[in-house]
This record gives structure tokens, sequence and C-alpha cells, in this order.
């Protein structure tokens, strides 16, 4: 029984151990101390058994026996996290953002692929719409069921946020807070980055009032001229648009005058101003379905209006399509405002 | 955690310890009551060797404590020694405890209670005890608190240290408890 058949028992098991721990703890390199420690005390245990500080094969291996096998634990540092719904709560707004990041990315590709097929191929409408739901109900299956069971599977190995950052990254946000404390300003309560205000007043001010006047001008339509050479129709569905416009500027000018406070009012506002948005896709749905009244203004001495001609409609339907989805695309920026927004209602 | 079912040995197959239902539940009802004892009792022991006059008293690693836990409870709670370690790094973590490492010889990490541990396990440790004094009849048991050495907030059930005079208040909710510690004095006169 030789030193070295002693070092070798002990090394076995920290093998073992080492094996079994999770796979963050092995990435930070801190389980080169945990099995520092480990053998450290199965040499004291096993001197003690052996009532001298040269311990025989046989307490060595009692004193292992004592330790636990490299499973059970293993499993008490897998044993990390509140648990939530079988995702920690430390997991969940992680969880929450790679599900809400893939549910977009789905959500873009099922409305591009089809803009992509009007274009190329024309495809029907119906055609179209069914290709969108279905992919969309796909996508957003597949995805929420692979990226659960990652975060089931993740929760389970005691993973943590900040497993998956840096060392370097870690230690600037803890410089960041510390900042942010100090200067008394707003932080997030998990990454602890400082917040910085969530909006420039003067520019939702400025912003604001430009797309009022852009309203007011498609309201009153001031140039006669052209006024008596489109259809009424077209001019009546203008000036309702016109309306939304106004509202939308409107809005962006009361965010720019309440400025950097009240949070729960500017998520209000985008609520507003997402069913603003939706509504005025009414009147593009009209347009969509009146082709013969769109203008078409040629210059040539004097103002010509020679609209549409009928085997371009499909052409102009498609333009009307592409404008709507941009407008239901464009509701997207208040949702993700809306979101952001939370993080100043809690560190605030 | 090694339950006390884990040690009892079946004596005739007749026995109830013989069912692997009965054993499976029983063992995980203990390892449920065990789980966060072990921790409180461990900071329990690592607090009363920071109150230690000598340095040497004081240092106390991983094998230690696991020592000091068999003794003083009379290896009722005795938990599987690899696992000490991940119940210390978890409280290391939380900031309760922090850990010295020795810069020559074997290299031991000892541990030590950080101040803002010692507020929290003052905290669990007045916890705890009251509630094994409300659910000891339950059991019928009873246990008395050492209402001469400490006193427990009305509100929070911190424990404090009756001869502490210069804390006037509850350091976990505020509560005024000067009134408390007078008449805490008093009776032990």
């Amino acid at each position: 029984m030789s030193e070295e058949d002693k070092k070798d028992l002990i090394k076995e098991y920290l093998r073992e151990v080492k094996t079994k721990l999770p796979e963050w703890l092995k990435e930070k390199k801190e389980h080169k101390e945990i099995l520092a420690e480990l053998e450290e005390h199965i040499w004291s245990k096993a001197e003690e058994l052996s009532g001298t500080d040269q311990p025989t094969l046989d307490t060595i291996q009692i004193a292992i026996d004592h330790m636990g096998t490299p499973e059970t634990i293993a499993k008490e540092y897998k044993r990390r996290g509140t648990p939530k719904f079988y995702i920690t709560e430390e997991l969940w707004p992680l969880y929450k953002n790679v599900l809400s990041f893939a549910f977009l990315v789905i959500l873009v590709i099922n409305i591009i692929i089809p803009i992509l097929n009007v274009v190329f191929d024309n495809t029907s409408g119906g055609e179209i719409f069914n290709n969108v739901v279905t992919g969309l109900q796909m996508g957003f299956l597949w995805s929420f069921v692979i990226i659960t069971i990652i975060f089931v599977a993740l929760s389970m190995e005691g993973y943590f946020p900040e497993d998956f950052k840096s060392k370097k990254t870690l230690e600037d946000e803890e410089k960041q807070v510390e900042l942010a404390k100090e200067r008394g300003l707003a932080y997030e309560t998990k990454t602890g980055k400082p917040l910085k205000p969530f909006i420039s007043p003067a520019g939702e001010i400025i912003g604001g009032i430009i797309v009022i006047g852009i309203g007011l001008f498609f309201f009153i339509q001031p140039i006669q001229g052209l006024n008596n050479l489109i259809d009424p129709e077209f001019l009546l569905l203008v000036r309702f648009g016109s309306l939304f416009i106004i509202a939308e500027g409107i809005l962006d000018m009361t965010r720019g005058l309440i400025g950097n406070r009240q949070v729960s009012t500017h998520q209000i506002i985008h609520v507003i101003t997402i069913i603003v948005k939706l509504s005025s896709i009414s009147i593009a749905g009209l347009m969509m379905m009146r082709p013969e009244i769109f203008p078409i203004i040629i210059i040539d001495d004097t103002f010509t209006n020679i609209g549409i001609a009928p085997e371009y409609y499909w052409l102009f339907r498609t333009i009307a399509v592409l404008v709507i989805m941009g407008m239901i695309l464009g509701t997207l920026e208040n949702f993700t405002k809306i979101y952001k927004l939370e993080k100043y209602k809690i560190s605030k | 955690m090694v339950t006390i079912i884990k040690r009892v040995r079946e004596l005739g197959s007749k026995a109830l310890i013989a069912s692997p239902e009965f054993r499976d539940y029983v063992e995980k009802q203990e390892t449920e009551i065990n789980r966060g004892i072990s921790s409180l009792c461990i900071l329990s022991i690592i607090t009363e060797a920071d109150n230690k006059q000598h340095a040497v008293e004081k240092e106390l690693h991983g094998y230690n404590i696991l020592k000091d836990l068999n003794n003083k409870t009379r290896k009722m709670l005795v938990i599987e020694e690899g696992t000490l370690y991940p119940i210390l790094r978890k409280l290391e973590g939380d900031g309760i405890i922090k850990s010295e490492k020795e810069e020559t010889g074997r290299k031991r990490k000892y541990y030590f209670m950080t101040p803002y541990g010692k507020k929290v396990f003052n905290h669990l440790a007045g916890f705890y005890s009251k509630l094994t004094e409300a659910i000891g009849p339950l059991f019928d048991v009873k246990v008395k608190l050492r209402q001469d050495r400490y006193i427990y907030c009305p509100e929070c059930a911190n424990k404090i240290e009756i001869d502490k005079v210069d804390i006037n208040f509850c350091e976990i909710c505020g509560h005024p408890i000067q009134e408390l510690r007078e008449r805490g004095l008093k009776n032990n006169e």
C-alpha cells in the first residue's frame, strides 16, 4: 500500500464527482476549489479514523463512503434557484425573453414569405392567409415546446442567467449598478445595468407636431386645383385617414409633454396608439378595394389624373397588402416599448 | 441528507420499514424537514465559533463544521459529508457567510459569518425558536426559550441578546424593544 495508491483512490472518487457536477460549475473552474475542499475533507476524516497522520487505504475508503455518492453531491449543487412552474424564478425572465424573440422572428418570417410569394408568384389571398395561419401555428408551437424543454432542463441543472455571461461582463455590470445606485438612476434589477431615459421629450414633441401638421394637411386638403381632379370618395377616405394621423401625432406629443415619468401613463398611451394604428388599417383596406378611385397625377403643362389601368389593379392591391402589413408591424414598436417600460417601473 | 430511517436496520420482514412505499415516503418527509434545519444548524455552528475569544477557535473549516454538527445534535442531524460543501457554497453565494483560504499547508477554507449573515441568522434563529416553542404542544413536547439570555421581537421573532443594551430597536423590523429588555432584565434579577 503505497502513498500513490491512497492518492489514486481519492483521485478516482474526485474524478467521478467532477463528471457528475453541473456544466455551469465546471465552466467556472470553481469546481477545482470544490474538489480540493472535498479532498482535504477526506484526508482529515481518514487521519482521524486511523488516529495518525498516516491514514490507511481502509480508512480513506471509509472516509470516501461517508462523503456520499458523487450523484448526491452533484444533486446538491443543482438545487439552485426558486421553483416556478418547472422553470426556476431566476431563469423565468430569460425564458420569456427568448420565447418573445423566437415568436417575433417567426412572426416576421411568416409575414415576409407571403409578401415574397405575392410579389413573385401572384398567390391568391386565401392561400396567403392559410399559409400565414399554418406557419404561425406551427412556428409558435414548436418554438414554445423546444424552448420550454431547454429551460426546464437548465432549471434542473441549476443554471442561472449569469452562468451564460463572462466574468468580465458580470464585473462590468456590478460596477454599473454601483454607479447607478450612487447617482440615484434607475437600473435593471436583474442585470444591474443603469437604464437610459426612456424618452426624448423634445424629440417626441417636435415629431408629434410634424405628424399633426401632415395630418392637418390631408384633412384640410388645401390645394383646390388638385382636389378637383381627384375622386371625392378618395378625398373622403384621405380625410378619414388624416384623423388617425392627427391622433397619433397628439399621442406622441402627449408622451413628450409627460417626459421621463409616469411610466404607466406612457404604457396606456402606447396601448391607445396601437388601437389607433390598427384602426387606420380599415382605411387602407377600403382603398385596396377601390383601385379605380386612386389618383395618379401626371404633370404635362397642366395636372392630369390618369388613374390606374385595370391591368395593374393587382399591383395596386399587392402594394396595399404590403402597406397594411407594414402598419401591423409598426405596432410591434409600441408593444416593445410597453414591455421595456416594465423595467422602469420595478427599479425606479 | 442522511435521514434516521436510512440508518434503521430492518429487523423483520413484516416490519413496516420493510415496505418500500413506507420507507420512500418517510425518507422524503424526513429529508424535507432536515433540509432547512441543516442550513440553520450550520449557521449556528459558524456563529458560535465566530463568538469565541481565541483566533484558533474562530477558525472553522468544513470538516470541523461537520464534526460539531454531529456532536451537538447527538448524531440526529447527519448530513452526507460531501453535501456540506454545496450548502456552504450557497450560503456564501447568498452573502450569509464568507470564506478565507489558508495560504500555506493544506490550504483549508475557513468559514465566517458576514455582518449581514449575522442579522439573517438572528432572525431565522428567533423564528425557529418561537416556532418550535409554538408547535411543541402538538407533539407533547415542552420547549423552553432562554428568556434570561434573549428577547424575541414581538413583531418578527428576531432573536436579540438581552445584554446588548445599546440596541433599542429590532434590527429587522424596527420595533422598539427597550421596554421588553428592561422587563426581561428585571425578571432575571
